[in-house]
């Protein structure tokens, strides 16, 4: 398939790219915008393999809530324009080439030498929403009922820790 | 299984071309004659002052901890809500335990205060207390009137 | 799911449905009465204690809750067993214990607004660990220890406005979201294998799948590295003393024994259920082929008590101290677990048990004397033996029980662990703990030295503890000594919980 080869290729190229930018970039701001991109190719793979309901998660929640709550964590530090990312390094060619044949192999061997379990495919519904709705009432009711119980953590545990300012700047 | 997406992505592509086209043509025709009052910052005809990176309050971060957490929880009830039917009642309360969980979230942000953008207080000065102090030492008045 | 399996699988879990609904009600009752504080170490102890009663009437329950359908026998979420049922006693009683040093700590009352949160933030930290417990799921893994994480992350930071509390919580945050990140790469790898992530179904693979070695590998490695953070051993132990030190010192005497505890109960049962292929006659474990889990235990133990022993050689800070001490116990407790025989977990348990006891004991004292001293370090505790008789002779019991000294409870323990090794004929490794422990002796005894022997520059304070602190005190005394003599109930406690179900 030329034209599928073709567009995942788009999307891994944009998000390895930018995820790369976001790694050496000096401006922590114009580093939060090349997550953007990075969240975007990921969920344009995410769509080419065909998890049209995580590719939508993916954007609600990682470029709609994640990326939006990283930009105000930079816009509330103060003076972050005057802040120096120190991302330099001495010894970057031997590093690249180090780590690149190291994990090179890694991944390949682990990639291509495995036999992963081919998962059906031939589903006959058109979204995968379904599927995960009926899992999430049966097999993985638990997992859904304990997950309303950590995000209940998660909120009340988030709230009293970002609130702690407010009441310092009250007095 | 690219069809539906395959629709958005085409349209990403035109959106994308389109951009960059109108620029680059705009680019070839327009005359370019820059002038300083050009070149500054456009902000409603008023003299740009300081530097626009000034720190935010720290209640727009609280606000978007709790957006975070509510759009998990809706991406959470999205495929409940397509097949909780087929399920009867038991379907039913599996999602209603779960939101009943997270209402009680919502409570605790509500009695807590996290949703009300309390404005600071108003610095108004207490006469009694300066006529007080007037009385008592003439020449201390003013500054500490505001606290 | 049938409504009938339903039941059985919520009949099987009702501790943790105790714990969630106190949970919840706690959250409703501080919203409710803002300014009554009092009620809530009063109604998580109710809560905890008809949890603790339930787990303890259902000791010998076995069986799989959530089984997904259309799926073999011995799938399910979680496995009741009584294995589990011994790490849950422990960490619901631990918990307990820890609810009421809570409620004496100044460092938690100082921030009355939010002791609320508090006491959530605990719920939430002890239902994560009940089903860390009990997962043979590895979502349900991975999800229990995100629970417990993210729980455990505030609290740590939980005191307002203390520079080395924010400290230690954002080591920990950064530290654990590594890890977690670390271990779903593993997980991912596992199910892209065998297909399912059910515990059960990798031990299936595992015997009978085409596999390829080197990812296999990777994957435990990487799953390791998420639990070995849990346990705080080697090389994933470098958040603890910051943590430790920083965060307020109930949650650091909580963190040391329950959160260890669910993190070693995980670990075993990982390897118990995912790995054993048969277990003869003498209760060793056959391992499938595939990782030599022996190997990698036996280093990193051996690593973890060297490290955390000659670390807290140099430690002046008492919580500091203790934290590298529990990074040392872990050592021994995970040279226990590389035994693989049911002898060597029967070790685990019974010294698991007997730490839980002088551990919190430790910490308890040094809060009680930094309540009053306002400080841990330990020049601090000069001449402090004479002025507080009853805390000075206590801690010196816990110090020498943690040692393990007869006729100290600490003593059993180690006791065991060594027959264990000795049995399975692994007898260098048992010489190593062997001086380990005298190692741990020299910084266990600095202190009594300092409390006892030491002139102090200045008088020390008076600490009068009051009476419920006292009998706290004693409740935690009495039986690190009387467990160093009369031992046999511990022990015919643990055994009749080397029980794992359906394998």
């Amino acid at each position: 398939m030329e034209l599928y080869d073709l567009i995942f290729y788009f999307f891994a190229i944009v998000t390895v790219v930018s995820a790369f930018m976001v790694v050496t970039s000096k401006n922590i701001v114009h580093a939060g915008f090349n997550l953007l991109f990075t969240f975007f190719g990921v969920a344009g793979i995410y769509v080419l393999l065909g998890a049209d309901f995580i590719a939508v998660v993916q954007l609600l929640v990682y470029v709609g809530g994640i990326l939006i709550l990283l930009l105000f964590g930079i816009m509330l530090t103060n003076k972050i324009t005057s802040v120096e990312l120190r991302t330099g390094t001495a010894h970057i060619i031997p590093a690249v080439i180090g780590v690149g044949i190291f994990w090179g192999a890694l991944t390949a061997i682990v990639a291509f030498k495995t036999d992963w379990v081919e998962v059906n495919t031939a589903s006959t519904e058109s979204t995968t929403i379904i599927g995960l709705g009926n899992l999430l009432l049966t097999d993985y009711v638990l997992i859904f009922e304990l997950l309303g119980i950590l995000l209940l953590v998660a909120l009340i545990g988030a709230a009293s820790f970002a609130r702690r300012e407010i009441e310092e700047l009250k007095d | 299984m690219l069809t539906e997406f395959g629709k958005i992505f085409v349209f990403l592509i035109f959106a994308m071309l389109f951009v960059a086209i109108s620029i680059f043509i705009a680019r070839l025709i327009r005359p370019t004659r820059p002038t300083k009052e050009k070149l500054k910052i456009y902000e409603c005809g008023e003299e740009a002052m300081g530097t626009p990176w000034i720190k935010f309050n720290i209640r727009f971060y609280v606000v978007a901890l709790i957006f975070l957490i509510f759009d998990v929880e809706v991406v959470l009830l999205f495929p409940w809500a397509i097949t909780y039917k087929d399920y009867g009642i038991y379907g039913f309360l599996v999602g209603i335990i779960f939101l009943v969980v997270l209402a009680i979230g919502m409570a605790y942000e509500w009695r807590k205060g996290d949703l009300e953008w309390a404005r600071p207080k108003p610095n108004i000065p207490d006469l009694s207390k300066i006529l007080k102090k007037k009385i008592a030492q003439p020449e201390t008045i003013e500054p500490s009137a505001d606290n | 799911m049938e409504m009938n399996s339903l039941y059985d699988s919520l009949s099987l879990i009702a501790p943790e449905l105790i714990i969630s609904v106190t949970l919840l009600v706690i959250v409703l009752f501080d919203l409710i009465f803002k300014n009554n504080k009092k009620m809530l170490p009063f109604l998580s102890t109710v809560g905890l204690a008809v949890a603790l009663i339930t787990q303890a009437g259902n000791l010998t329950d076995g069986g799989f809750a959530f089984s997904p359908e259309n799926t073999p026998l011995f799938y399910g979420m979680l496995t009741i067993d009584s294995f589990g049922a011994f790490f849950k006693i422990l960490v619901l009683a631990a918990s307990m214990l820890i609810i009421y040093f809570s409620s004496t700590t100044d460092e938690v009352n100082e921030s009355f607004d939010r002791l609320g949160e508090y006491y959530t933030l605990i719920f939430g930290m002890v239902l994560g660990m009940m089903f860390m417990i009990s997962a043979s799921d590895l979502i349900l893994i991975y999800l229990s220890v995100e629970l417990l994480s993210l729980s455990s992350y505030v609290l740590a930071g939980f005191s307002k406005n203390k520079t080395r509390n924010n400290e230690a919580a954002l080591k920990y945050l950064l530290f654990g979201a590594f890890s977690s990140g670390l271990m779903l790469f593993g997980i991912s790898l596992i199910y892209g294998m065998v297909g399912s992530t059910n515990l059960t179904a990798l031990n299936n693979f595992l015997q009978t799948g085409s596999i390829n070695l080197f990812t296999i590998t990777i994957s435990l490695i990487l799953v390791f590295a998420g639990i070995g953070y849990k346990i705080s051993s080697a090389p994933f132990h470098f958040w603890t003393p910051d943590v430790y030190e920083g965060a307020p010192i109930s949650i650091t005497a909580f963190l040391s024994v329950a959160s260890k505890a669910a993190g070693f109960a995980l670990l075993i049962r990982f390897i118990r259920v995912g790995f054993v292929s048969y277990v003869d006659s003498e209760g060793f474990w056959k391992l499938s082929e595939v990782f030599d889990w022996q190997l990698l235990l036996v280093i990193i133990a051996i690593l973890t008590m060297t490290l955390g022993n000659f670390s807290a050689l140099w430690q002046d800070n008492l919580k500091r101290m203790l934290a590298y001490s529990s990074i040392a116990h872990a050592g021994y407790m995970l040279l226990g677990l590389a035994v693989m025989s049911d002898q060597g977990v029967l070790a685990v348990l019974v010294y698991f048990f007997i730490y839980a006891i002088m551990n919190i004991g430790a910490f308890f004292i040094v809060m009680l004397i930094a309540n009053r001293i306002g400080s841990e370090n330990i020049d601090d505790y000069d001449g402090l033996g004479f002025k507080a008789p009853l805390l000075g002779v206590s801690l010196g019991i816990f110090l020498v029980s943690l040692t393990g000294i007869p006729p100290t409870a600490g003593f059993i323990g180690k006791l065991y662990l060594f027959i264990a090794l000795v049995d399975a004929n692994m007898i260098a490794v048992a010489v190593i703990a062997l001086l380990n422990t005298v190692v741990s002796l020299y910084y266990y005894i600095r202190v009594l030295k300092h409390m006892y022997l030491v002139k102090p520059s200045t008088e020390p304070p008076v600490i009068k503890p009051s009476f419920n602190n006292l009998i706290f005190v004693l409740i935690l005394a009495v039986p690190t000594i009387i467990f160093g003599i009369y031992f046999t109930p511990i022990l015919d406690f643990a055994k009749q919980c080397v029980q794992f179900f359906g394998v």
